[in-house]
């Protein structure tokens, strides 16, 4: 009876114990994760977008991407492509007033005219690729989110990581996703989404390399595990020094290609 | 000689321009295959293969840009031997039977900083939120040599122009002028996407009746003088924000196709019958006050456009007319077969997600005559409804689209399916179905002979 009393004891001690655990929470993590990626809203970079088929085909997109801490908004994106033909010089403009509340333009040359896109197309391909528009769409509202670490301690590419799971409060295209996040540097190096129980979509983000005081991983890459259609995409270039101007986020911008 | 010199210099400016790309220049380019197989009706003209290309070239990115989009190539629309042996196609001409030909679509230069663009030379511009016949779209004229199975944007003939535009944040203003008259362009009668199937039965009629074969002229329209005063004026500003808005104000020449009649006559010369229709296009100013929106609301995306045209043309029915119901030889006093009225014209659109890489797109826009009497072929309330559904498959490998188009008044319809292929970053093929059906001075009726099937192979660069 006493053994039996000290097991109960020290099981629900255990039990007691297990939120805290973790010296910190899975939201405390995702702020840390924010932050970085706030010192990043002001940035330009240049990339290239691999899609790799199944049966081993290619394709190849660059685009470049501008960025602007728009405070006390939230933040302003341009993304032109530069290649291949077809894509060349569409654009994708974001106004973010905050970062649940963001106004989206593309611009298609071929038809010379500007088009509004719903916001809630944005777990949809972004043209074609593995990543979503919201991959694309700058730091999410940390308020849609229920987080939750759920292992800590591993190891991805030598770095220790917290793996949380991040629960949308809304429905989405993915019930939740798994994220592996770097410690100390607070950068994502690996994301599983799941629908339902379902794993679907599998990224990772590899070479990390410090920017401008900032650590940037400079190749993601994502697969769809259904249909085995990966997208790499590898950063050419990138600066977290600029400081551009509001007219380059204008729509006038848009249809010039950021020129 | 002199043509084979154009060409040769054409050649050299696109490998020069291929060359020098990188170090002054981009240059992109394309070439699209064309091959069309007519469907039920086998009594329509012949159009033959196409092989168009399309270059592309822009001095790199500075305050002063040069950018060139010169198309050409043999189009095998044209009704073959070509009467016209011209290279480039020209701005003053509605009717231009010419293949192989070049076109510049758009050449100018331009000077630019944060807020100011200044643009000089050949433009084309895109006004108002609509798809498919945009209402305050009015700077440019279009090409019909294939109707509307090209896209909008490539049925756009660029007009020498001068543009000035200036951006202020989320302010955008652009003031246009255009100081010549460029005329649309038509097929001729006896092409295959001409717009008067009913002059081609005419004179079909008069060939079996004669026993002999018959050549139908064409009239060009008288063009207005290129004086300071015959330009036209556009200005349109625009805001960006939560609802994007703009106004656009026009004073110049319609574009939209209007025909003027004279005096038909059908006889005899070198011993085939002549069929003069009598009938030319004709070109009238407008004034035209338009406004539109953009906004975003859950998954639907919206737009709307409308204007109100001060004295714009519009012509009465074809029976109306005064062609003989019975073909004869003779001359035929026509009657005039045009009314002035002020009009309205709206549309309204919007694009749905239906699921991942599917969007629904509906367009509904109507014209409202003002003032008008019953001998008009257009109704009072004019409508149109288009839909249209974009689906692609295999991460963007495979492109569908389905189009839907119905005019309720006159009950004429279109409907195009279309499938692509992309094999590689630079090639990819595509099959094109399109049916049209409805009487034949209605839009789409008048194409109801022009049911195909295409194919195109197009290779990018």
């Amino acid at each position: 009876m006493t053994k039996l009393r000290i097991i109960f004891s020290v099981l629900a001690v255990f039990l007691l114990m297990s939120p805290l655990a973790y010296a910190i929470s899975g939201r405390e993590v995702f702020e840390k994760v924010q932050a970085l990626r706030n010192k990043k809203l002001d940035q330009k970079a240049e990339a290239t977008m691999v899609l790799f088929d199944k049966g081993g085909g290619k394709r190849t997109r660059t685009l470049s991407m501008y960025g602007k801490d728009a405070a006390p908004e939230a933040y302003k994106v341009l993304i032109v492509f530069n290649s291949p033909p077809d894509l060349k010089d569409v654009g994708f403009l974001i106004h973010a007033h905050s970062a649940a509340d963001r106004d989206l333009w593309a611009y298609f040359p071929e038809f010379k005219r500007i088009r509004r896109i719903p916001t809630a197309s944005q777990d949809d391909s972004f043209f074609g690729s593995d990543f979503s528009y919201d991959d694309f769409s700058g730091p999410p509202d940390l308020n849609e989110y229920v987080y939750k670490i759920i292992r800590e301690d591993e190891v991805i590419d030598n770095r220790p990581c917290y793996v949380i799971e991040v629960t949308p409060k809304k429905p989405r295209k993915y019930s939740k996703y798994i994220i592996w996040v770097a410690k100390n540097i607070w950068v994502p190096t690996k994301i599983e989404y799941y629908r339902e129980k379902e794993l679907y979509r599998a990224g990772a983000f590899k070479d990390i390399q410090t920017i401008d005081g900032i650590p940037t991983p400079f190749m993601y890459e994502m697969e769809n595990l259904k249909t085995r259609h990966r997208t790499v995409l590898t950063i050419q270039s990138i600066s977290y020094t600029t400081k551009y101007p509001d007219s380059l986020f204008t729509q006038r911008s848009l249809e010039r290609g950021a020129k | 000689m002199k043509r084979a010199l154009i060409w040769a210099a054409c050649l050299l400016a696109l490998f020069s321009s291929t060359a020098l790309a990188g170090d002054f220049l981009s240059a992109s380019g394309k070439l699209d295959l064309r091959g069309v197989v007519p469907l039920k009706n086998s009594d329509t003209e012949t159009e033959y293969p196409s092989l168009l290309g399309r270059l592309k070239v822009d001095t790199l990115p500075s305050n002063w840009h040069f950018h060139m989009w010169l198309e050409g190539g043999w189009d095998g629309t044209v009704a073959l031997p070509a009467e016209d042996h011209a290279v480039f196609k020209a701005f003053d001409k509605v009717y231009q039977s010419i293949t192989p030909f070049l076109e510049f679509k758009e050449a100018y230069g331009s000077y630019a900083n944060d807020s100011l663009d200044l643009r000089v030379g050949i433009q084309r511009f895109s006004w108002g939120r609509l798809d498919e016949y945009p209402i305050n779209d009015l700077l440019n004229p279009w090409d019909y040599s294939q109707f509307i199975r090209k896209p909008l944007e490539d049925r756009k003939i660029g007009v020498p122009s001068v543009s000035f535009r200036f951006n202020k944040n989320d302010w955008n203003a652009e003031l246009v002028w255009v100081p010549i008259l460029v005329p649309y362009r038509l097929p001729l009668y006896t092409e295959r996407w001409t717009v008067f199937p009913q002059l081609l039965s005419l004179s079909k009629e008069l060939e079996d009746k004669e026993k002999v074969t018959a050549d139908i002229l064409l009239r060009e329209p008288e063009l207005p003088p290129n004086t300071l005063a015959n330009g036209s004026t556009g200005l349109r500003i625009q805001n960006l924000g939560v609802i994007d808005w703009g106004i656009t104000l026009f004073h110049g020449y319609d574009l939209r196709p209007i025909f003027k009649t004279k005096e038909a006559s059908f006889y005899y010369k070198s011993g085939e019958v002549i069929v003069d229709p009598g009938l030319a296009p004709d070109f009238h100013k407008m004034s035209s006050f338009g406004f539109d929106f953009a906004f975003v609301k859950g998954d639907w995306s919206f737009r709307a456009e409308a204007a109100y045209a001060v004295g714009r043309y519009f012509n009465t029915q074809y029976k109306f007319w005064g062609y003989p119901t019975t073909p004869e030889l003779g001359q035929f006093e026509l009657n005039p077969n045009q009314h002035q009225s002020d009009s309205v014209a709206y549309g309204v659109g919007f694009d749905h997600r239906l699921f991942e890489d599917c969007i629904l797109i509906m367009q509904v826009q109507g014209t409202v005559i003002l003032d008008r009497p019953d001998t008009l072929y257009d109704r009072k309330a004019e409508t149109t409804i288009w839909a249209h559904l974009r689906n692609n498959f295999m991460n963007h490998k495979v492109q569908t689209d389905l189009s839907v188009a119905y005019n309720p008044e006159h009950s004429d319809t279109m409907a195009k399916a279309e499938i692509w292929y992309v094999f590689t970053d630079s090639l990819k093929v595509g099959i094109t179905g399109v049916t049209f059906d409805g009487p034949p001075q209605s839009l789409f009726g008048r194409h109801s002979h022009n049911d195909q099937v295409e194919m195109n192979i197009v290779y990018a660069w």
